[in-house]
């Protein structure tokens, strides 16, 4: 009995293919609308993914806590004195000072991120010794040298050359000599940046001697980060606390939001494709309503012609979906999603090069096909249950 | 927090499935208004015509409420990552009051689906839709479970604020007694449940097979309601035995996990075993209850001996899984 149900469906859905086939303008003008519908949908969703995985691996290298002087509603550099207040707290392996910031070259008209650091002050593992490609971190009392990113080297056209300047902000030059080289791989987070000691970075932003841009906690077990950050906070009332899993959930909801924002956007297109398809399968054509009637007069049940209707359904949103899907993934990997880049990230023109990876869960497909396969299924079942129920005599008669 | 694909989907997909059944209400209310089975009026062969339109629609609706089982606990685990101290599916489930009971709803209502579909593909095997009143009345009955559905799945997903600190599948399902978090299965040996959980494996498998040899109504009742016990006792199974054993560490213990894809979403394998046999096998049972109707003895008949097949071989199945990682374990020491 099952085979024979089995061989049924086989022949239904040979006829279902048959159909599509002979309609196949019609098809295949319903089949693009629907996988360019699905390609929005699902190019957002596999960018949102990929920035999210991308931020947090950016963020293992983060510390654990970052504290920021805040005044007057604003950032501002934070005394070195603050460091002795932290002592007493238990947890904290290592508080390293920092100066981070942006350096603007006009001559270049590119903008580089400067962090100086006591790099011998680093806790292991939290080094970054592990990222170059080329060259050594600088010593403790090497003076002038610094370790830059792949695009620094670029813009800088070193090409073999190992020294270059910039100006501190009274103008006058600053020469440094280059260490090391970042490798590619770190590209999101090290393609712009120049890493130096610290006294080399106050002298090049003219930071008065006692300041620096923010303190960096280091903390030896990652579940006494809440604890700390809020003994930091009661200790010292006037600074910022970030804490890394607090930035994560951030980046988390910030895109899962701005994705979702997109989505509903995108609903409106999902709307009229959904309304397009309702109107298609409703016209029905004198040729489609013979069709039917012959079919009924053949012995066909009505059973039998909705599971037809069924068929095509499946195979147009299952192409569909194939290409849509496939295109996403094209274009996500490919082209950066050059199309809804600036949606999501929005804020600096002066980006690394981005190389996005989605990953294919089946979670994923299973939230594009619930998005897209699923409103067009429904909207295409009452029409398919008129069009199964013609009564033949009256579609033969006319 | 609806600003989220997932919880988009959901509601999208939750109010696809509203309009359906509002559609499919409609025509049930007419046919037990209207339905003479002795009449050729027009009205009559309109309705015979809608039957078809109700029984697809619930058919759809099944196949959808399957797809948002199964994408709510994915969301689930998504939404885990936004909320502070979740970990897995399950904390976020248990972030506000409403995750578990519209899961657990879900979970029902395929059931419940799945037994309307059953009755209506017996109902149109005879000639004279002998079911077609009872059937129409059980779907206005599932309409209800459907907005229950709706309505905690769009509390859960309001509910979910990304501040929120909840617990982590670890302490909800784990050993830490006395916990003040409170723990959803303490005081329940390991070694009891396993024995528990294999006599009544061993147990349906002997009503199965005697009553593929002869049929008995009490046994067939029996067999149902040992199937809902089964199933009960096998979610608390999974999760308090096997999952460890899955995850390879003895203090994981969580029912959603093993559905992510670093365990290679041995879940989908594992529930998509389970569920089905504890439909079919308390199916069976239920087919029996309208046996005596006109037309429907060689029908019922012959679904009961398929049903009681199909749920024993996919006991066979679910076991094999079940026991896989054990054995492994217990043969080449786990993972490596």
């Amino acid at each position: 009995m099952a085979q024979r149900n089995l061989e049924k469906q086989l022949n239904i859905l040979d006829y279902a293919l048959s159909s599509l086939w002979r309609r196949r303008l019609k098809s295949l003008s319903l089949l693009l609308v629907f996988a360019a519908v699905i390609f929005l949908l699902a190019s957002f969703q596999m960018v949102t993914q990929a920035l999210t995985d991308k931020a947090r691996q950016v963020l293992v290298y983060t510390p654990e806590i970052t504290l920021q002087k805040m005044s007057v509603g604003r950032q501002e550099a934070i005394p070195l004195a603050y460091r002795e207040q932290l002592a007493g707290i238990f947890g904290i392996r290592r508080v390293v000072p920092r100066i981070w910031g942006y350096y603007f070259d006009e001559v270049r008209l590119a903008n580089y991120t400067v962090m100086g650091m006591e790099l011998g002050e680093m806790p292991e593992g939290a080094r970054l010794d592990t990222t170059l490609s080329g060259g050594a971190m600088p010593g403790t009392d090497e003076r002038g040298r610094v370790v830059i990113g792949q695009s620094i080297k670029k813009a800088l056209a070193l090409e073999g050359r190992t020294t270059f300047s910039l100006f501190r902000p009274d103008l006058s030059l600053t020469s440094f000599e280059v260490s090391g080289e970042f490798s590619p791989d770190t590209d999101i987070m090290t393609n712009d940046l120049i890493v130096m000691g610290l006294a080399e970075a106050r002298d090049l932003f003219a930071i008065p001697a006692g300041l620096v841009t923010d303190l960096c906690v280091y903390v030896a077990n990652p579940t006494e980060i809440e604890t700390i950050a809020k003994k930091i906070s009661a200790t010292l009332p006037s600074v910022r606390v970030l804490t890394r899993p607090q930035i994560q959930k951030t980046y988390q909801v910030v895109f899962g939001w701005r994705s979702g924002f997109g989505s509903i956007c995108l609903l409106t297109a999902l709307a009229a494709f959904v309304i397009l398809a309702w109107d298609k399968a409703s016209g029905l054509s004198p040729e489609e309503r013979r069709e039917i009637a012959i079919l009924k007069v053949l012995g066909w049940e009505t059973s039998d012609i909705l599971a037809v209707r069924f068929w095509e359904s499946v195979l147009v949103s299952g192409l569909a979906c194939l290409a849509g899907m496939t295109a996403a993934y094209i274009h996500v990997v490919y082209f950066a999603a050059a199309l809804f880049r600036p949606v999501l990230m929005g804020w600096s023109v002066l980006r690394p090069e981005l190389h996005l990876a989605p990953r294919i869960e089946v979670g994923n497909i299973l939230l594009i096909l619930a998005f897209t396969v699923l409103p067009y299924l429904a909207a295409t079942v009452i029409p398919a249950w008129r069009s199964a129920t013609v009564p033949a005599d009256s579609a033969l008669g006319g | 927090m609806f600003l989220n694909p997932w919880s988009l989907a959901l509601s999208l997909c939750s109010l696809v499935a509203l309009v359906l059944g509002a559609v499919a209400g409609r025509t049930a209310v007419r046919v037990l208004r209207f339905w003479e089975p002795g009449s050729d009026s027009n009205r009559q062969i309109r309705l015979e015509n809608e039957i078809w339109l109700s029984s697809t629609l619930v058919a759809y609706g099944l196949g959808f409420q399957i797809i948002t089982l199964i994408l709510f606990v994915l969301a689930a685990d998504q939404f885990c990552q936004v909320i502070v101290g979740a970990m897995c599916a399950t904390g976020a489930l248990l972030a506000n009051p409403y995750g578990m009971p519209a899961l657990l709803v879900k979970l029902v209502g395929i059931f419940f689906y799945g037994f309307w579909i059953l009755i209506h593909q017996l109902d149109i095997r005879s000639e004279h839709y002998p079911l077609v009143r009872i059937k129409y009345l059980a779907l206005l009955l599932l309409l209800p479970l459907l907005v229950l559905d709706a309505s905690l799945q769009t509390l859960y997903i309001a509910g979910i604020k990304p501040d929120i600190i909840t617990s982590c599948c670890a302490v909800v399902f784990g050993e830490s007694a006395g916990d003040a978090t409170g723990n959803l299965i303490t005081g329940l040996s390991q070694q009891g449940l396993l024995a528990a959980f294999l006599v009544s494996l061993a147990g349906l498998v002997l009503a199965g097979f005697s009553l593929l040899k002869r049929w008995r109504p009490w046994l067939a009742g029996l067999y149902a309601v040992g199937w809902l016990w089964f199933f009960g006792l096998s979610l608390v199974v999974i999760t308090s035995v096997i999952s460890s054993y899955v995850y390879a560490m003895p203090y994981h213990k969580c029912p959603f996990c093993m559905l992510k894809p670093e365990y290679y979403y041995f879940g989908f394998a594992l529930y998509g075993a389970l569920i089905p046999a504890a439909f079919f096998g308390a199916s069976a049972a239920l087919a029996g209850l309208v046996r005596g109707k006109a037309g429907l003895r060689g029908v019922v008949d012959r679904y009961q001996q398929l049903a009681i097949k199909i749920s024993l071989v996919l006991l066979l199945i679910f076991s094999g899984l079940s026991c896989y990682h054990y054995l492994k374990y217990l043969i080449s020491g786990g993972e490596g």
